[in-house]
């Protein structure tokens, strides 16, 4: 749609979709790390070893992805004593099976031929000094003997006798097809898992004597492993992969569950044909309705809760948290959602903290600064702003020919050094001499770059060079989906060339035109940004910080209150932010208006004097003016949508019978003046209406269905209310009418859009772009603050002591910038990387503020405003991007005296809703403790606690035993009651005299026991004391003096 | 005699540099850091303007909330010459508003063409009886004559509402403010050593911009040869007042000056101890307290609603009413 046609939709103008609806809440499919399709890595972990005795650490695993995106992972392990064994998973169990057997079930093979294929051809180069290989691969043969199966119809009818339960497969197919089955299922299925021809099984056989002879080479040293971690050897799955592989899972599930009717059918009906006419009546209502077939209903499960049910697994490692709410507090965060791309769930609980680190390879794919700081720390990445994915196979139709013509073939040697592999999407192509690979590689690319022998510009050739140990050579070509590629510039023909993970650590590419080594560099960078995130491309100067504050201002941009977007009118989210006095940075990058970031305003520039000036901008709070506060500085507001739902808490059944409630006040009833400010005609409130706490929001009353007219009817007359319950104040926005699905019954249900206004109180968090976060902590008057000499008062005050340590000098130079920026009337670039040591930031904004008759560094003499005398020091000064974060005291504060308490310990609650407390825990205790403030203590620990009095016997020293007396004949009068001890006390015999007599609640006369104190004690004393009772131990309190 | 010349007891001297209907520069001679302080914090901040305070919203259907427009609308200037003829509100024996302490303007507005209108200052039509022709009347000096963009409205959309303005100072909102920025400065040369400037290389003095122009008008640059007086004090200061359009800057000036006066006749009043002595009148404005308003309660109130009934409390037979005000020695907080 257009943006016009958009708007009128009710859309946001530059809306770009990539998300569902579900339940009225936005969710993204959240890309995910998987290791990279098609290509034998090769693994050592210490987990394999416990596969079984024998079992060492070293494998070759392979996700092998099909074409419609399903994976299979196939894994080669290798034995102690030389073997070989292929493990995959199915319906998540494991299973083993020699290689040996599924080579000898691929194609009508002998050990001569497989032989020459792990080692190399006969005669062929460095043989001799292939004694580990060969020996390992003689065992592998012999060993293979105990199971006599010598051809490839008996082997493929061993493996189908073996997994025909496994795999599903019906009774009446015969083990051989169920051995084709098989191998077409599972084995290296990217190779052929739809009528598998031959050669595809050949191709498969090939593949599988590769995975083996690299695992030999690993074993021995020759090559080194593969990491996992690395994006090198990673792709991403993507939303739309997972979707349809879950898609696909669920028709497979529904058809099968159609077998089970359909037999049924068939039983009952003595087994008609498909085509007879029984079956075209019966199908639909007698068999098909007996299955599920509300598969959207799993999509939609699938998509509103992230969790993947699944039979397969879908060769994942999680089963949870596929889904995101793409949350839209302002622009930064909402687009930030569909570049964010995560390692996965199960990396999350590793302890090691190699996953998460940032590795070289990542260079121009991952952000380096755009991840999170805490737990998801380098798991959940953002892709460079640059970085591409493929969402479609490029058509390589051509390449094996031209890989043939170049001179590949099918034979190789023994020797690495001899001859290395030629592979395209995990197809053995042949095998060149090392140095005909690079031409390869080299040509190859010099095609795909001009466009010419019908080799794609996104196909990804990578070129591995033989080393002393390092990754086991080769071509390796890529040419399907889901992989990332980026953009740098081809140097031989000046143009544009795409990269991938694959081949990019093995490339030359520099950086700025500058660095290009001639004769050895082939790329070089469009722009050395590419490598940062969009978010991180915003933050101006980001070249001059320190880099963690990079990444605060990359956590702290998605939290700033800022514009969500331009439709807010037609939406009804819970909570969103939005700042009104939005402004565009004078300093920006020119991507910043690339991606239309002035559409949605973060923040507002503000003129920032970095002086202590009050005390009040210590420990990282800031000074704003009280009079740039007035004028808007920082002003929000928050949209809150509440419910007023009638039918709450009726039941599920939503007829219309159920209707006994209706909004408005009772037709008969009184209406006072009182309930009209807020309300109107209808019961609803009036748009525009300031509310307050307890104020009435909707009217409703009771009715019942007249069976004769069919009409509702009021019989009390009487209204009753919703009431607003928050204690802020609010404007009503907007009040939308929710009818029924039917359209038929009357209103049950409204939502009400509020408008609580927040300028900016003390205690709210502002923050600039560089990390730098601070609390307002005063609202100064303007006359009392700092001034320049041409009167300029700053808006916003920070200290100075915020920048040693934090060492955010891009800061400065925005300030610089700002300043210069502001006196010229220009927008300022703020692209990092612009500047070097001889072309200094500093200098060229510094010519621009002399040039406006200010100093060259930015700095600049100032008067204190109370007295009007020059400040000693010249103080820096200049304009700064201010952000204001949504945490604000307003939902934070927490206060309380006296307040709700816990019924059976008499303890304040907690909580901040429910008005409690704060708890002054163990360490704080101890703190107090250690400072000697015994009277601070008490204060928390019992007065503003569970302070009680209670009444204990000084004789036997328990609470338990006190009981108030009661007057024997008047009980009425409680009042003066004293407390005695019953304990203590005996019986009265009735001799004594009356005044030595009392009672007790039950009347039952005692002399004696009054040796009783009031003391202090804590609530939970005495609470501790009958519990402890209760299990029959006796507390006994010494009571001095 | 040099009229611009240092020395004791000379007489105030105003000398202006530029003036025009936006600004006014200007020299003043012979006077003392304190009063000059005084005076440009009283331009800033004290002079009664007029300014738009209440809005009474009877139409909004733009797409602006109505506080958003009404905080708009305030910071409008307003025509404040002839405000003196107005009273304070607060000082009025009116209820809300009237003419004697307010100006009314009516802001109605409906969109009913295709194009996006947008409406201006210019469209705030005095409403009311007023002292003068003037007061009241929004600021306009753009060339089209329209003033600052108050709100854009669509095909359909309306607004409609009535602006009270009334009288008041910056202490209290910003939107009364007189000036905007009002630049002050002495001692150009930095001859009396107040500031040390920061360079980079080892003479501040090519680093620094200097204002020749300035420098000479304060008795020109430092004379190398001259030793340090370390008892000078400034006694010529630079203002540059500029107007946000209610008042002209010379008036700025003046009524600052006037204000200045009546403050200072205040406290010597005050001192003296007139019949009016209780301190409730300090010549009409007062700034509001910091965090907005006196206190009625001593501060040991809670919002808690019932929050000196716990059930706690209540429910023990032997414990006081409650546990934080029986305790001893606490039932006499507010004597502390």
């Amino acid at each position: 749609m257009s943006p016009d046609q958009l708007v009128k939709a009710k859309e946001e103008s530059e809306e770009l979709g990539g998300y569902f609806i579900v339940n009225g809440i936005e969710k993204i499919i959240r890309m995910l790390l998987v290791n990279r399709r098609n290509f034998p890595m090769a693994i050592k972990r210490g987990a394999f070893m416990k596969r079984g005795a024998g079992y060492t650490q070293f494998g070759i695993v392979m996700r092998c992805v099909r074409p419609d995106q399903t994976s299979q992972t196939n894994a080669l392990h290798y034995l102690n004593d030389g073997n070989v064994n292929l493990r995959f998973s199915w319906r998540k169990a494991e299973y083993l099976v020699p290689a040996m057997m599924v080579l000898k079930a691929l194609v009508e093979t002998n050990d001569r031929e497989i032989y020459e294929g792990i080692v190399g051809a006969a005669g062929s180069e460095g043989l001799e000094d292939k004694q580990f290989v060969t020996d390992r691969v003689e065992l592998l043969l012999r060993t293979y003997k105990v199971y006599g199966l010598h051809s490839q119809a008996k082997t493929r009818a061993y493996l189908g006798q073996k997994f025909k339960v496994v795999l599903q497969i019906p009774d009446d197919i015969s083990d051989v097809d169920a051995g084709t089955e098989f191998l077409r299922k599972i084995v290296l299925p990217h190779l052929g898992s739809n009528n598998v021809t031959e050669s595809q099984d050949a191709d498969k056989f090939r593949m599988l004597l590769f995975m083996t002879r690299k695992l030999y080479a690993l074993v021995e040293g020759e090559c080194a492993v593969d990491n996992p971690d690395a994006v090198q050897s990673q792709e991403v799955l993507l939303g739309g992969h997972l979707f349809g592989q879950i898609l696909k899972e669920k028709l497979d599930e529904w058809l099968n569950s159609l077998r089970l009717p359909l037999s049924d059918w068939g039983r009952r009906n003595e087994w008609p044909t498909f085509t007879s006419p029984q079956f075209q009546r019966d199908f639909i209502p007698k068999i098909l309705r007996k299955t599920n077939e509300n598969i959207g209903q799993a999509m939609e499960y699938f998509l509103s809760t992230g969790n993947l049910v699944s039979p397969t697994g879908l060769d994942l490692q999680q089963t949870a948290g596929f889904v995101v709410v793409a949350e839209k507090i302002n622009f930064y965060r909402f687009i930030s959602h569909f570049r964010m791309v995560h390692r996965g769930a199960f990396f999350a609980q590793l302890k090691t903290t190699t996953v998460r680190k940032l590795l070289p390879e990542s260079w121009g794919f991952l952000c380096p600064v755009h991840t999170p700081d805490g737990s998801p720390c380098g798991l959940l990445n953002h892709f460079a702003h640059k970085c591409k994915l493929a969402t479609e196979s490029v058509d390589v139709s051509a390449i094996p020919g031209l890989v043939a013509r170049l001179g590949v073939s099918s034979r190789s040697s023994a020797s690495l050094d001899a001859s290395v592999v030629v592979q395209l999407d995990g197809r053995v192509l042949g095998f060149c001499s090392p140095k005909q690979a690079k031409a390869i590689g080299d040509t190859l690319r010099y095609w795909k770059v001009e466009g010419t022998h019908g080799v794609p510009l996104e196909l990804e050739i990578g070129y591995i060079p033989n080393s002393d140990g390092g990754q086991y050579p080769g071509v390796y070509m890529f040419s399907q989906s889901a992989r990332m590629y980026r953009p740098v510039k081809y140097l031989p023909l000046n143009k544009l060339d795409y990269v991938g993970p694959f081949e990019q650590p093995f490339m030359s590419i520099a950086v700025t035109d500058p660095e290009i080594v001639s004769g050895d560099s082939t790329h070089v960078e469009y722009d050395p940004t590419n490598i940062l995130s969009i978010l991180a491309n915003m933050t101006p100067f980001s070249d001059f910080n320190q880099s963690p504050r990079n990444m605060y201002q990359c956590q702290m941009g998605k939290q700033s209150m800022g514009t969500p977007g331009a439709a807010g009118r037609y939406r009804t989210d819970n909570k969103t932010y939005r700042l009104q006095t939005g402004q565009t940075p004078i300093v920006r990058p020119p991507l910043h208006n690339e991606y239309g970031l002035d559409n949605f305003p973060n923040g507002a520039n503000a003129v920032v004097a970095v002086i202590s000036y009050t005390g009040y901008d210590m420990d990282d709070a800031m000074i704003i003016n009280k009079s740039a506060h007035e004028r808007g500085f920082g002003h929000g507001t928050i949209y809150k949508t509440k419910i007023c739902d009638l039918a709450e808490g009726t039941g599920k059944s939503r007829s219309a019978r159920t209707v006994s409630k209706l909004f408005g006040f009772a037709p008969d009833g009184l209406v006072m003046a009182k309930w009209r400010e807020t309300l109107d005609d209808d019961g609803w409130p009036r748009i525009g209406t300031l509310l307050k706490h307890g104020d009435i929001i909707a009217a409703w009353h009771n009715v019942s269905l007249d069976p004769g007219s069919g009409e509702y009817i009021n019989r009390d007359g009487a209204t009753q209310f919703f009431k607003y319950k928050e204690d802020e104040v609010a404007f009503v926005e907007e009040v939308r009418i929710i009818g029924s699905e039917s359209g038929l019954d009357p209103c049950q249900k409204i939502s009400i859009k509020l408008r609580v206004p927040r300028s900016p109180v003390i205690g709210d968090k502002f923050s600039s772009r560089h990390g730098q976060k601070g609390v307002l902590s005063q609202k100064w008057p303007a006359v009392d603050m700092p001034f320049s000499e041409s009167g300029i008062q700053p808006d916003v005050i920070i200290n100075p002591h915020a920048f040693p340590s934090r060492m955010t000098i891009g800061m400065f130079v925005e300030s610089l910038a700002g300043k210069a920026g502001a006196l010229h009337g220009i927008a300022q670039d703020s692209t990092p990387f612009r500047f070097d040591e001889q072309n200094r930031a500093v200098d060229y904004f510094g010519h621009q503020l002399m040039k406006a008759g200010y100093n060259y560094y930015g700095n600049e003499p100032m008067y204190s405003g109370i007295t009007g005398q020059e400040l000693a020091a010249d103080i820096y000064i200049g304009v700064v991007y201010y952000q204001r974060l949504r945490h604000m005291v307003n939902d934070k504060y927490q206060v309380r005296t006296t307040g709700p308490i816990n019924q059976l310990t008499g303890q304040p609650i907690k909580g901040r809703k429910k008005g409690g407390g704060i708890r002054v825990g163990e360490m704080e205790r101890d703190a107090l403790l250690a400072h000697g403030t015994a009277f601070l203590l008490q204060d928390r620990l019992m007065n503003c606690s569970d302070y009680m009095k209670a009444a204990i016997c000084r004789r036997c020293g328990s609470f338990l035993s006190t009981a108030p007396t009661v007057p024997e004949f008047d009980k009425k009068k409680r009042g003066s009651s004293t407390v005695r001890c019953r304990r203590c006390a005996t019986l009265a015999a009735g001799m004594e005299s009356k005044s030595d007599i009392w009672t007790d609640g039950q009347g039952i006369r005692y002399t004696g026991g009054s040796d009783v104190a009031v003391v202090a004690v804590p609530g939970v004393l005495k609470y501790l004391d009958v519990e402890l009772a209760s299990m029959g131990i006796r507390l006994k309190f010494q009571v001095e003096p | 005699m040099d009229p611009y010349g240092d020395g004791d007891n000379k007489e105030i001297n105003v000398r202006f540099l530029q003036a025009d209907n936006v600004r006014a520069n200007f020299i003043v001679q012979n006077f003392n850091l304190e009063t000059a302080n005084s005076l440009r914090r009283v331009m800033l901040a004290e002079i009664p303007t007029l300014a738009i305070d209440v809005v009474e919203v009877l139409d909004n259907t733009s797409v602006l909330a109505d506080e958003f427009i009404c905080h708009r609308l305030g910071l409008i200037p307003l025509c404040s010459k002839g405000v003196d003829d107005l009273l304070y509100s607060r000082d009025c024996d009116c209820e809300g508003y009237c003419e004697n302490c307010a100006v009314v303007l009516t802001l109605q507005a409906r969109c009913t063409g295709n194009e996006i209108m947008k409406v201006f200052a210019r469209d705030l039509v005095v409403s009311s009886a007023r002292p003068t022709e003037e007061v009241g009347n929004p600021v306009i000096t753009d060339a089209e004559g329209q003033g600052s963009c108050i709100v854009k409205l669509r095909r359909g959309q309306a607004i409609h509402m009535r602006c009270i303005a009334k009288k008041g100072i910056a202490k209290e909102h910003a939107k009364w403010a007189p000036s905007a920025a009002i630049g002050f400065e002495y001692d150009p040369a930095n001859k009396l050593r107040h500031l040390d400037y920061w360079c980079e290389g080892d003479d501040w003095k090519e680093e620094w911009p200097m204002d020749e122009e300035r420098v000479n008008l304060d008795g020109g640059p430092e004379q190398e040869d001259q030793d340090f007086d370390y008892d000078a004090v400034p006694t010529r200061f630079f203002f540059d007042v500029e107007t946000v359009g209610g008042l002209d800057p010379d008036q700025i000036v003046t009524k600052g000056i006037e204000t200045l006066q009546h403050k200072l006749a205040d406290v010597i009043h005050q001192l003296k101890g007139g019949e009016n002595a209780d301190g409730a009148d300090f010549g009409g404005a007062q700034s509001p307290q910091m965090n907005g308003g006196g206190y009625q309660d001593q501060g040991y109130t809670t919002p808690f609603q019932g929050g000196n009934t716990s059930v706690w409390g209540s429910g023990n037979p032997a414990g006081g009413t409650t546990p934080y005000g029986a305790t001893p020695g606490y039932g006499q907080a507010s004597n502390w």
